[in-house]
C-alpha cells in the first residue's frame, strides 16, 4: 500500500519505509521505546516546548495532515486530492516553530490550554531494524480564554520512528484527521 | 423587526455601529436581501474537470450539487429529493452519472433529469398521475460563470453575472487567467471561526494598515520581506464595481522584471503577457503596483503573495480563493482553496502550493493571527455596549470628506475604479455601503416549483395537489405540465 507520503503534493523526499508483520507485543522492548516516546512528544507538545519538539525530527522530516472529504462508500478516496492542512518538511516547520517563538504571534498570546490525550498505540517492525512503524490515537483538546468553549481535534497517526546516536526520532507523519470541516479556529498547534 | 434606517445611514457615513459584526436581526435581512440575491461562488470548472465529477457546495443552509453532466454542461441543482426531500447526495466530491435518493430510491442523472422512479406504474399509476417525463432537480435559480469561477444566484432575475461583478473582472483577471488555460484549485480546506463572516471580506478587501502590526511575526522569521509598515502604504488599494483590493509597490523595473521580482518564471511572465490585457499589465509594468489581497462582494476572497519557501532568498507566489460561508451572525465557515496557474510548471506548482500552506489557509501563518481577532471582535460585538460605539471606519478621509491623499490619476495607475496609496478604509466602506444598499432592497417574492402535481389552471383551482378529495383515485386529476412554477400565493 502507498504512503500518504508518496500521494502528497511535497511527500517526494520522505523515507518510503513500511510496516512489516503483526503488532510487537505490548511488552517488546521496541514498543515500550516507541511508547515511551510518544507520551514524552505529547508532553512536549502540551507544554508547546517546540524547540525541543523539533530536535526530535529529522532533517528529512515529512509531517502530512490531510484534508479529509466526506464520499461515498466505494469512491476509492477519502481526501481532498492534492490539498492538506499540513505538507511539512523540515524547513516549513522550523518556520512555524520559529514564529510561535517570536513575541507577535498573537494567536498564541495569550496561549491556549493544550492536552494531547494519547491511546491506541501499535507498534511495527520494519524491514530495517533502526526504524518503527507506529500507530497511535490522538485527541487535541484546547481551550482558550475563560469562557470560550473548548475545541477538540481527534486524529489517528502513522509515524516512521527512526534510531539515530541522539535516540529516536520522527521521520515521517501522517496524521489521518475525523474532521472534513474542522471546528478550531486555527491550526496553530502540532498533533 | 428593528427598523434599520440609523444602522444603515451611519454605514453609509463610515460610522459602524459595533454590533452589526453580532446581531441576529441584521443576520436574517443578510441572508434574505444578500444571500437571497447576489451572485455568490460555489465551485471552480477545474474542481469538476470530467463528465460526472461534482462537488456539493451550500449557499448558507441550501445545499447544491455542483456537476459537470455527460455532455459537459456545469450544472447546480438543489440536493433534495423531489418526493420526501432527502438529501440526494450526501458526499461532498466524487464522480457518477447519477445520484439515488437513498430514502425511497428516486435517482436522477448528473444533468438533474429524474430516470427511476421505483414502481411508478403501481404507486402513481404512471404518467397519468405522476409525470415523471421532463422532471429534474430543482436548478440553481441562475448560474454563470467567469474564468471558470461557478457563481449562482437565488435571484431568478438577478443581473448578469458581468454586470454584478463591473469593472472588478480587471483584477480578478489576474488571480485566474495568468495563461488562456487559467487556473486549476486544489481543496477547499474547510474550518469554523466563531466569527461573524464580513469581517474576513473587509479585511481582505483593503485593510493594509493591520499588516505590520498584525503579520509582524512572519516577518521576523524571514517568511515574507513586504510586510513593513513603510512598503505598505506605498501601495495602494483600489475599489471597481463589485469588489476591491489591496496591492505591493514594487521595485524599479520593467514588466519582466517586476514579475520576476515576485518568483514567476519567465516562461508564465511570458503566458501573462498574452493573456491579460495592455492596462493590466501596466498597472505591474508602468505603474508597479502588484495585487495581493482583495475581495468581491459579498464573501469571495483572494490573496497572492511571494514568501520564501526554503532556506534562500528566493521567493516564490501563490494565489489563494475564499469564502466567508456565514453559519450564523457569530460563525463563518471558511472555504479556502489553493489555485494556481494550469500551465504552470509542475516544479512551480509544488512550490507554490508550499507556500499557500505556510502562509494561509487552516494552518497559515498569516491566518491564524487573523482569525484570532476576528474572534475576538465578534465576541466582543455581541453585547450592549457594543450598540452605544460606533467604530471609525474613515481612515483617509477628513471630517469633510477631503482624501488625506488625493486618487491616483490615470496616468498613475492604469487599472478601472479609484485607486489610492497610503492607509485608508476606502474599500471597507465600499464594501459595507453595498451591505447597506442591499439590506435596504427588500427582494421579490420568490416563486415555487411544484413536483408533477395537478394543474393550477382556472379548472382545478379548488383541487390542488394537498386538497385532493380522499380516496380519489390518482389519475382524476390531469396531471400539470413538468417544472411548472407558480408565483407563492
Amino acid at each position: 500500500m502507498e504512503t500518504h507520503s508518496t500521494r502528497s503534493v511535497l511527500g517526494a523526499h520522505a523515507s518510503r519505509l513500511q510496516r512489516v508483520g503483526a503488532t510487537l507485543p505490548f511488552d517488546d522492548e521496541r514498543h515500550l521505546a516507541a511508547h515511551r516516546w510518544l507520551v514524552d512528544e505529547a508532553w512536549l507538545l502540551d507544554a508547546q516546548a517546540y524547540s525541543d519538539w523539533l530536535a526530535l525530527l529529522t532533517e528529512d522530516i515529512h509531517y502530512v495532515m490531510p484534508v479529509r472529504v466526506t464520499t461515498a462508500l466505494g469512491a476509492g478516496f477519502d481526501t481532498s486530492p492534492g490539498m492538506a492542512h499540513f505538507d511539512e518538511d523540515w524547513y516549513s516547520l522550523s518556520r512555524r516553530v520559529a514564529r510561535f517563538l517570536t513575541e507577535h504571534a498573537w494567536t498564541e498570546d495569550p496561549p491556549s490550554r493544550l492536552r494531547h490525550h494519547l491511546s491506541n498505540v501499535r507498534t511495527f517492525a520494519t524491514e530495517d531494524p533502526d526504524h518503527l512503524i507506529v500507530d497511535s490515537a490522538t485527541l487535541l483538546f484546547r481551550n482558550r480564554g475563560d469562557v470560550h468553549e473548548g475545541s477538540l481535534v481527534s486524529a489517528g497517526r502513522e509515524d516512521l520512528l527512526r534510531r539515530t546516536p541522539e535516540g529516536w526520532k520522527l521521520a515521517r507523519r501522517t496524521i489521518m484527521v475525523d474532521d472534513s470541516v474542522m471546528r478550531m479556529q486555527n491550526l496553530a498547534i502540532f498533533l | 423587526m428593528t427598523d434599520q434606517t440609523g444602522v444603515l445611514a451611519d454605514v453609509r457615513r463610515g460610522m459602524i455601529p459595533a454590533h452589526i459584526y453580532n446581531d441576529r436581526e441584521l443576520f436574517e435581512l443578510e441572508r434574505e436581501r444578500i444571500f437571497g440575491r447576489a451572485w455568490i461562488f460555489v465551485a471552480h470548472e477545474s474542481e469538476i474537470a470530467k463528465p460526472g465529477d461534482y462537488v456539493v457546495r451550500r449557499v448558507l443552509e441550501d445545499s447544491f450539487i455542483v456537476a459537470r453532466d455527460e455532455k459537459g454542461e456545469i450544472r447546480a441543482h438543489f440536493n433534495m429529493c423531489l418526493h420526501r426531500g432527502m438529501q440526494v447526495c450526501r458526499a461532498e466530491i466524487g464522480n457518477a452519472s447519477h445520484f439515488r435518493c437513498p430514502y425511497h430510491g428516486w435517482s436522477y442523472r448528473n444533468d438533474g433529469r429524474i430516470v427511476g422512479l421505483p414502481f411508478h406504474q403501481d404507486a402513481y399509476g404512471g404518467e397519468a398521475g405522476f409525470k415523471r417525463k421532463g422532471q429534474r432537480l430543482l436548478p440553481a435559480p441562475n448560474l454563470a460563470t467567469y474564468n471558470g469561477l461557478i457563481f449562482i444566484s437565488m435571484d431568478p432575475d438577478a443581473e448578469p453575472l458581468e454586470d454584478f461583478l463591473g469593472d472588478f473582472r480587471f483584477y480578478l483577471d489576474y488571480y485566474t487567467k495568468q495563461s488562456p488555460s487559467g487556473i486549476e484549485l486544489r481543496g477547499p480546506q474547510r474550518w469554523r471561526v466563531k466569527a461573524n463572516w464580513k469581517i474576513g471580506a473587509e479585511n481582505f478587501a483593503g485593510d493594509m494598515y493591520h499588516t505590520p502590526q498584525t503579520h509582524t511575526s512572519v516577518v521576523e522569521i524571514g517568511l515574507f520581506r513586504e510586510p513593513k509598515a513603510e512598503k505598505r502604504k506605498d501601495g495602494c488599494t483600489y475599489w471597481a464595481g463589485a469588489g476591491g483590493g489591496t496591492t505591493y509597490k514594487l521595485p524599479e523595473g520593467d514588466l519582466d522584471e517586476r514579475l520576476r521580482y515576485v518568483g514567476y518564471p519567465q516562461e508564465m511572465v511570458d503566458r501573462m503577457k498574452h493573456s491579460l490585457s495592455e492596462d493590466q499589465l501596466k498597472v505591474v509594468g508602468d505603474d508597479g503596483f502588484m495585487i495581493s489581497a482583495a475581495s468581491a462582494f459579498p464573501n469571495l476572497s483572494f490573496v497572492h503573495n511571494w514568501p520564501r519557501v526554503a532556506e534562500s532568498d528566493d521567493v516564490l507566489p501563490f494565489i489563494s480563493i475564499r469564502q466567508w460561508q456565514p453559519v450564523s451572525e457569530n460563525e463563518t465557515e471558511v472555504l479556502s482553496w489553493f489555485a494556481v496557474d494550469a500551465e504552470a510548471p509542475e516544479e512551480f506548482k509544488a512550490l507554490s502550493y508550499k507556500a499557500y500552506l505556510m502562509c494561509f489557509g487552516s494552518t497559515g501563518m498569516f491566518e491564524q493571527d487573523d482569525v484570532e481577532n476576528w474572534v475576538s471582535l465578534t465576541n466582543t460585538a455581541a453585547g450592549s455596549m457594543a450598540r452605544r460605539l460606533l467604530l471609525n471606519s474613515r481612515m483617509g478621509i477628513l471630517e469633510d470628506g477631503t482624501e488625506v491623499v488625493p486618487a491616483l490619476t490615470p496616468e498613475q495607475f492604469h487599472g478601472p475604479g479609484v485607486a489610492h496609496t497610503g492607509y485608508g478604509e476606502y474599500n471597507q466602506r465600499e464594501l459595507l455601503n453595498r451591505w447597506a444598499d442591499h439590506l435596504e432592497r427588500p427582494v421579490s417574492t420568490v416563486s415555487t416549483v411544484e413536483v408533477g402535481g395537478p394543474a393550477a389552471g382556472p379548472a382545478a383551482a379548488g383541487t390542488a395537489a394537498g386538497a385532493a378529495p380522499a380516496g380519489a383515485p390518482p389519475n382524476a386529476v390531469a396531471p400539470t405540465a413538468a417544472d411548472q412554477v407558480r408565483a407563492q400565493a
